[in-house]
């Protein structure tokens, strides 16, 4: 072997050992980078890898009437999850064939998860039949990426449909989830009603648990790491003032006719039962969304998604004359003697019409027969000497035309006009006395909703305090902390006992000897009240009665009114007596008025009856 | 017969321990929590290759015992047998993972390409060395030894084992450098494979690679003739690999080559084995997640583990630390190996043991390589660690050889 070839042989030895300890260390640089450097960035992945992440259906506050008895609760649901990262769209026809729902619904779906989070596991399809469920899960291992869910939809154990009281829940809105730290994609929450006043405490928080799966996506075991796991926590129960048996017999009152009931405990200011009709069936809204239906009550003329005792609003008509009393007493206009003569019509530049007997009339008397030219005449005399802002300022203090903390959403104030709310409709003195005579008697510009009749009702009921209508009286925490909910009553300062017994001897003539004493005189329960029509320049006149009862010791006030129904005293105050009936008497002796009320049909283009009362 | 002090007892031991670890690694990705997710024959696989080693080391002592003299004298014998071998295995074969590589003999599967290595490396090594003469740098004996490479590797790609073949490919530069071929032709044969995995990364890596390395072949070799082929051929080569990834390939193995530059291409599909490849090494950490404890073994992420990514196995379970004792081990094997060569005063020991060398550590690159994701996945297995019974036992004779061949080395030389 020559020299040259040694050296050379040498030379390439060293060569070939540089080469290949180098091009190791690259290899050993990497397995540093990937292990060292880039540790945290693996140490992630493996951990999403391997470990799948559910939520923990957190179940919603439960919802209780007045004696403890469950009226909404939580039944379970099942649902399909998809995290999009790691779903194969390939299988896409597979899981829709499993669903048995069209590719293009599920294409949609699948598209509003990835829009939602590409990582992130959310809700596919909720509510599928345990048949299809279980298909879901055999067939996990060829649908990576997607998961199962026990979730729970509301289910409402009772009689009752208390649509306008619970209100509905959908699915939260893009804006409502991107925007929140705790709703996910397809998270429900409460739309109306006390689910969307009491969303934060009825709703509780998901839990999350994390899984344990293999590369098939098989799930293997918890994963018990303390850290990551996030126990669900159930939302609080509330305790409503609802009293279930009232609230069924109102809906069934109530059934058929176009109006709203309110039932009122006047000594706290609690809802007993509060009826909008027409309602709608809460049960399917519950769970996954029937469009079909959806669609048919919002598109409904009579609409009844539309909360008529709370949201409306109605001249309260002659409801108000018990009220306009106890002002002009306070004012002075008036006093409990003052009497004043009934020619059938009152003149104040034109005759103001008034359909009680010919005759003179005293407040009691007055408020009785419901005579205009009364309390036109005081009218009359408030509005010539300056005293509207008073006026309206002290039907203010029993709660009309301003916001009360009802615990429903969209509850209207009503007007309640005074000076400064004239001139913004009429203008500066553009107004004058004649544009506030018909507030007098409750109709003309004043307008109030359900609500607030039956909250004046109760001012004179519980001897003057102003109450807060509530629905919820308690609430109570999951670690079982209840909190009392109780408004304070405040004394309405310018009402005295005086001129309410005055006023409320004049409601016990109207319901004993008015024209509706044939339903409402029950001489078993002494009731007060007032029939009102509500003038409607659109077809036959709303029927108003509010009442209050037993006369001595008010338990409940109950306002009614029948929209198109004429006459308050044939329309309202029936429904309002068979109520007070069975919250008093426990059942309804008098079927006659029962039976009545049932079939009572109220006829919206009838305008033969255009008279006050 | 020599003394036992001359044996080379620390390569021994290396060998014995990357055994052990292999064993370790394999009977993790096999009988670990994973094999209930696994085949009852891949279970099987741990007691199969405790019985190859077994039968390995018998084979590597018994080698011991021969002159090296019967490695000359039976390597054209050898290198016959090979081929009938696997042209028998092309007729009869069975095939695992589409790879029709294997021969059913009894109770075991042959892989007959395997022992063909040894037997192509002896006769090519025979071939270069047997005549003071030939001499690679004549153009019809470096054609010759060519041919003798070409046709096992033909034979391989018939069997569709793509790895494997680039073992062979790999023997040419590898032998003819070593029987004399110039430094700038050796260059200009390697230089392709550097060009092609350039341009699959990116087509303009390529170019300047071709350039650079036209560039160095002119400076090592002022011919003109083979600096203008190194350019036309650099260039060739460019646009070639661009036309097949975009033109001739499938798509199935354009995913391939797409999630190894990018792995997030399609990670539910090609960049699968990629993502969770690095991913297993990567959590692993400085210390590892400890023997049977690793996610992404143990729950079945990673692809064949117990062979083409074992070295992910190793990775996740004993973290970096493991990893680095790994390739320590090898390093030191490699610089053994190529001191063992230098010390030859024989060629033919001399080609054989670098030649073998060459095999190692070309397995080691790509197997690491691909399963650190620095390389698309090709696979093959990581000699002496991986699972299978013909490829230990071949890698063990390719090291016995070298072994044997150190320790008769003064034997040599008197025969010489």
């Amino acid at each position: 072997m020559s020299i040259s070839q040694t050296n050379r042989t040498r030379t390439s030895i060293r060569a070939l050992q540089v080469i290949i300890i180098g091009l190791t260390l690259v290899v050993l640089g990497r397995v540093f980078y990937l292990q060292i450097v880039d540790h945290e960035v693996y140490a992630a992945l493996g951990q999403e890898n391997s470990v799948r992440q559910e939520y923990v259906d957190a179940a919603r506050g439960l919802i209780y009437d007045r004696k403890g008895r469950l009226i909404v609760d939580n039944e379970p649901i099942y649902s399909i999850t998809i995290t999009p990262s790691l779903f194969d769209r390939d299988k896409l026809p597979l899981l829709a064939d499993i669903l048995n729902v069209s590719d293009s619904l599920l294409t949609a779906r699948v598209q509003e998860a990835q829009r939602y989070s590409w990582y992130r596991t959310s809700r596919l399809i909720t509510e599928i039949d345990f048949a299809r469920f279980s298909a879901i899960q055999e067939n996990l291992w060829q649908l990576p990426g997607i998961g199962h869910q026990i979730e729970s939809k509301r289910h409402y154990p009772t009689n009752f449909n208390g649509s306008h009281l619970f209100g509905y829940l959908r699915e939260a809105s893009e804006s409502q989830y991107r925007n929140s730290n705790t709703l996910k994609l397809g998270d429900k929450v409460g739309k109306s009603g006390l689910e969307m006043t009491y969303e934060d405490t009825l709703r509780g928080d998901d839990g999350v648990k994390y899984l344990r799966v293999n590369a098939l996506g098989q799930a293997l075991s918890n994963l018990e790491d303390s850290t990551l796991i996030q126990h669900p926590v159930q939302g609080s129960d509330i305790y409503t003032t609802i009293d279930t048996d009232l609230q069924i017999l109102a809906e069934e009152l109530m059934d058929g006719k176009k109006g709203a009931l309110v039932a009122m405990d006047p000594k706290t200011g609690g809802i007993l039962a509060l009826v909008s009709s027409p309602d709608y069936d809460l049960k399917r809204l519950a769970g996954r969304l029937d469009m079909d239906y959806w669609q048919s009550i919002n598109a409904d003329t009579l609409t009844p998604l539309y909360n008529r005792a709370i949201s409306g609003r109605q001249p309260p008509g002659s409801t108000i004359k018990p009220i306009m009393g106890l002002i002009g007493l306070h004012l002075g206009f008036i006093d409990t003697t003052t009497v004043v003569y009934n020619s059938g019509a009152y003149m104040r530049g034109r005759p103001y019409r008034d359909t009680a007997p010919i005759g003179e009339y005293n407040l009691e008397e007055a408020i009785a027969n419901s005579s205009n030219t009364y309390f036109f005449s005081l009218m009359d005399q408030i509005a010539t000497n300056g005293y509207l802002n008073q006026w309206s300022n002290m039907l203010n203090d029993l709660g009309l035309g301003v916001s009360n903390p009802i615990d429903l959403p969209y509850a209207s104030n009503g007007i309640v006009p005074d000076s400064t709310y004239m001139n913004n409709i009429f203008g500066e003195n553009g107004w004058g006395v004649g544009d506030l005579m018909s507030m007098g008697i409750g109709q003309g510009l004043l307008s109030i909703s359900p609500l607030q009749v039956a909250q004046m009702t109760s001012v004179i009921a519980n001897g003057g305090y102003r109450v807060d209508p509530h629905i919820i009286k308690a609430t109570r925490m999951p670690n079982g902390e209840i909190k009392d909910i109780a408004p304070e009553l405040n004394r309405i300062d310018w009402i005295t006992e005086e001129n309410l017994s005055v006023v409320r001897a004049g409601m016990r003539k109207v319901v004993s000897e008015g024209p509706s004493r044939y339903y409402t005189n029950n001489s078993e329960v002494p009731t007060a009240g007032k029939t009102g029509t509500a003038q409607n320049p659109h077809g036959r006149d709303h029927g108003w009665f509010t009442s209050f009862a037993p006369f001595e010791d008010p338990q409940i006030v109950v306002s009614v009114l029948i929209e198109n129904g004429g006459y308050g005293s044939i329309s309202a105050a029936p429904v309002a007596a068979v109520l007070i009936e069975k919250y008093i008497e426990g059942e309804i002796s008098r079927n006659y008025v029962y039976n009545y009320v049932l079939n009572f049909v109220s006829r919206p283009t009838d305008s033969e009856l255009l008279e006050n009362e | 017969m020599n003394n036992v002090r001359e044996f080379s007892w620390s390569v021994f031991f290396t060998w014995m321990i990357l055994a052990a670890i292999g064993l370790v690694a394999i009977y993790s990705a096999t009988q670990g929590p994973v094999s209930q997710f696994l085949e009852p024959y891949i279970q099987n696989n741990f007691f199969k290759q405790v019985v190859w080693v077994i039968i390995s080391l018998f084979v590597l002592i018994s080698i011991q015992f021969i002159s090296p003299r019967a490695f000359i004298q039976l390597s054209y014998f050898a290198y016959g047998v090979g081929i009938i071998l696997m042209i028998l295995t092309l007729m009869f074969g069975t095939e695992i993972n589409g790879a029709k590589s294997w021969l059913r003999l009894g109770p075991a599967n042959l892989q007959p390409s395997e022992l063909m290595k040894i037997a192509t490396i002896l006769a090519t090594a025979n071939y270069l060395t047997s005549r003071r003469d030939i001499s690679a740098e004549n153009v019809r004996y470096a054609l010759t030894a060519v041919a003798l490479i070409l046709i096992p590797t033909i034979l391989v790609l018939m069997q569709n084992d793509l790895g494997t073949a680039l073992i062979f490919l790999s023997l040419i530069p590898v032998m003819l450098f070593w029987s004399g071929l110039p430094y700038g032709v050796s260059l200009f044969i390697i230089s392709p494979a550097i060009i092609a995995y350039l341009t699959v990364i990116d087509w303009y890596y390529g170019l300047i690679a071709a350039v650079l390395l036209t560039a160095l072949i002119f400076f090592i070799q002022k011919r003109v003739w083979l600096t203008v082929t190194a350019f036309i051929s650099g260039f060739l080569t460019v646009s070639g690999v661009q036309v097949a990834m975009n033109q001739l390939l499938q798509p199935h193995q354009i995913a391939r080559i797409a999630a190894f530059t990018n792995p997030n291409y399609d990670p539910t599909g090609a960049g699968w084995n990629v993502i969770q490849a690095k991913t297993a090494i990567g959590s692993g950490g400085l210390t590892g997640k400890g023997f049977l404890e690793g996610t992404q073994t143990q729950l079945k992420f990673l692809p064949e583990q117990w062979t083409d990514f074992i070295f992910c196995v190793i990775g996740e379970e004993f973290g970096f630390i493991g990893s680095t004792i790994v390739i320590v081990m090898f390093i030191f094997l490699f610089v053994r190996l190529l001191n063992m060569a230098g010390n030859h005063k024989h060629p033919f020991a001399q080609l054989v043991t670098v030649s073998i060398t060459s095999v190692f550590f070309i397995h080691f690159f790509i197997n690491v390589g691909s399963a650190s994701a620095l390389l698309p996945v090709i696979g093959l297995p990581l000699p002496f660690i991986s699972y299978g019974g013909s490829a230990f036992l071949t890698n063990t004779i390719m090291l016995a050889i070298c072994l044997n061949m150190d320790f008769h080395k003064r034997e040599f030389s008197i025969y010489r």
